[in-house]
C-alpha cells in the first residue's frame, strides 16, 4: 500500500508530470506562470480542487452510469469549485483576491477531467486521493519552474525582490509568446534528464 | 423486472435521473454554501471598500461608504472629522485598460488636492500592467491639484509609464481624470 502509494506519488510529481510529460493543463500554465506568486497560487489551488474532485469521483466511482460520467465530474468538479471558491471569498479573503479570476478556470482544467477519467474511476479512494495530490503537487512544480524563469528573465525579480540588475529585462517572457518559449524550453530540458536518469 | 432490465430497457430515462439527482444535490450544497458564507463575504468587501478610502482619504471618523451625496450618477463620499468636512472620494470606472474595466478611488481633500488614489479593480497583464497597483505608482497623483490633466510621459504628462506597457497607466490617468473633474464640481458646491 504505502509503496503504490510513494510510486503513485513520484509518477505524478516527476515520471508523469501533467505540464512537462502529460501536456495537460497548458492553458492555465501559460496565462499565469509570469511571476512565481501567481504561479504557486494557481497551483496550489488546483491541487486542493483536483484532491477533492478526484476523491469524490472515486468515492461515487460504481453509482455513475459509464455513459453519462462526464456529465457527472463536470457537475460534482464545478459545484466542488464553487463551494472552495465562496469558502475562500469569506475566510481567507486576502488570498481569495490574489487568485480570485484563477479559480473558476479549475473547473475546465483537463488535468482535473483526465485523472478522474484515466485514474480515479479505476482505482480505490485512497490511491486516487495520492494521485490526486501527486499531479497537483506536479502541476504545482511545473508553474513555479516556469514562473521563476520568466520573473527573472522578464522582469530581474524572484518571489517579487530584485535578484538580477546588470542584464536588461526581456519583456518578451512575460508576454504570451514567452510563455510558448519556457514550456517548450523546459519540456526539452525535462526529457533530457528524464533519458540521463533511465527513463524511457 | 430487475433494476438492471429497467435500466436496458430504458436507458435515456435512467440517466437523466442520474443527472437530475447528481445536479439538484450540487445545486443545493452550493446554495448553502453561498447561504452561509454571503454575509461574510459582503462584510469583507465593505471592509476592503473603507480601507480603501482610508488610503485615499485624509484621516476621518465617520463612515463615508454610509455617508454619500450622488453627483452626475457618481456616488461621492465625504469624509467628516470630528464633524468638520475634512475631504472626498469617488471612484470611476474606465474601460480603456489593456485587459478591461479599471476601476480607480480617488481621493481630495477640502483644498481641492489629491490625497490618495488606488486602484480597486483591473485585469491588466501580470508582471506588466499590473504595476498600476503599487504605491510607489500611484504616489504621483498625491499633491496634484483637482483642476490639473494627468497624462503619462507618452502623452506629455509627467505620469510614469512602464516599458512595454503604456495603455494601463495612460487609462488610470483617464479615470483619475474622470474622477478629478467630479471632486472639483463637489469643492466647488
Amino acid at each position: 500500500m504505502l509503496k503504490q502509494a510513494l510510486k503513485t506519488l513520484r509518477e505524478g510529481i516527476f515520471d508523469n508530470n501533467p505540464t512537462l510529460k502529460q501536456y495537460l493543463g497548458m492553458c492555465p500554465a501559460l496565462a499565469v506562470s509570469t511571476s512565481v506568486a501567481n504561479a504557486l497560487g494557481m497551483g496550489l489551488a488546483t491541487t486542493a480542487a483536483l484532491v477533492v474532485g478526484c476523491t469524490s469521483v472515486s468515492i461515487f466511482k460504481n453509482s455513475i452510469p459509464r455513459k453519462i460520467r462526464l456529465p457527472v465530474y463536470l457537475v460534482m468538479i464545478s459545484g466542488l469549485v464553487t463551494v472552495i471558491q465562496l469558502l475562500m471569498n469569506a475566510y481567507w479573503h486576502g488570498l481569495y483576491k490574489m487568485l480570485g479570476i484563477f479559480i473558476p478556470l479549475i473547473v475546465i482544467n483537463c488535468i482535473m477531467l483526465f485523472r478522474s477519467e484515466s485514474f480515479a474511476l479505476k482505482n480505490g479512494v485512497f490511491i486516487s486521493f495520492v494521485d490526486a495530490l501527486a499531479n497537483g503537487l506536479g502541476f504545482t512544480l511545473a508553474l513555479v519552474l516556469m514562473g521563476a524563469i520568466r520573473e527573472i528573465v522578464g522582469n530581474g525579480t524572484l518571489l517579487g525582490a530584485p535578484i538580477v540588475t546588470t542584464m536588461p529585462k526581456t519583456l518578451i517572457f512575460l508576454l504570451p509568446p514567452g510563455g510558448f518559449l519556457v514550456v517548450g524550453f523546459l519540456v526539452a530540458g525535462y526529457g533530457y534528464i528524464y533519458k540521463k536518469i533511465g527513463g524511457k | 423486472m430487475t433494476a438492471n432490465n429497467r435500466i436496458k430497457e430504458n436507458p435515456v430515462k435512467y440517466y437523466a435521473l442520474v443527472l437530475f439527482v447528481v445536479s439538484l444535490v450540487a445545486a443545493c450544497v452550493m446554495s448553502i454554501a453561498n447561504m452561509l458564507t454571503r454575509d461574510i463575504i459582503a462584510e469583507e468587501i465593505r471592509k476592503e471598500f473603507l480601507h480603501g478610502l482610508q488610503a485615499v482619504l485624509p484621516p476621518f471618523d465617520n463612515s463615508p461608504d454610509e455617508e454619500n451625496v450622488e453627483l452626475n450618477g457618481y456616488k461621492v463620499y465625504i469624509a467628516k472629522n470630528s464633524g468638520k468636512l475634512v475631504g472626498y472620494g469617488v471612484s470611476t470606472t474606465t474601460n480603456k485598460g489593456y485587459g478591461g474595466a479599471i476601476t480607480v478611488l480617488v481621493g481630495a481633500d477640502i483644498k481641492a488636492t489629491i490625497t490618495g488614489v488606488v486602484v480597486l479593480q483591473h485585469a491588466e497583464t501580470p508582471g506588466l500592467g499590473d504595476k498600476i497597483t503599487l504605491v510607489s505608482w500611484t504616489g504621483q497623483f498625491v499633491g496634484g491639484a483637482l483642476s490639473k490633466k494627468f497624462a503619462v510621459k507618452a502623452d506629455n504628462g509627467d505620469i510614469d509609464q512602464f516599458s512595454g506597457a503604456t495603455i494601463s497607466p495612460r487609462a488610470v490617468c483617464d479615470a483619475v481624470n474622470v474622477a478629478a473633474t467630479i471632486l472639483q464640481k463637489v469643492s466647488v458646491k
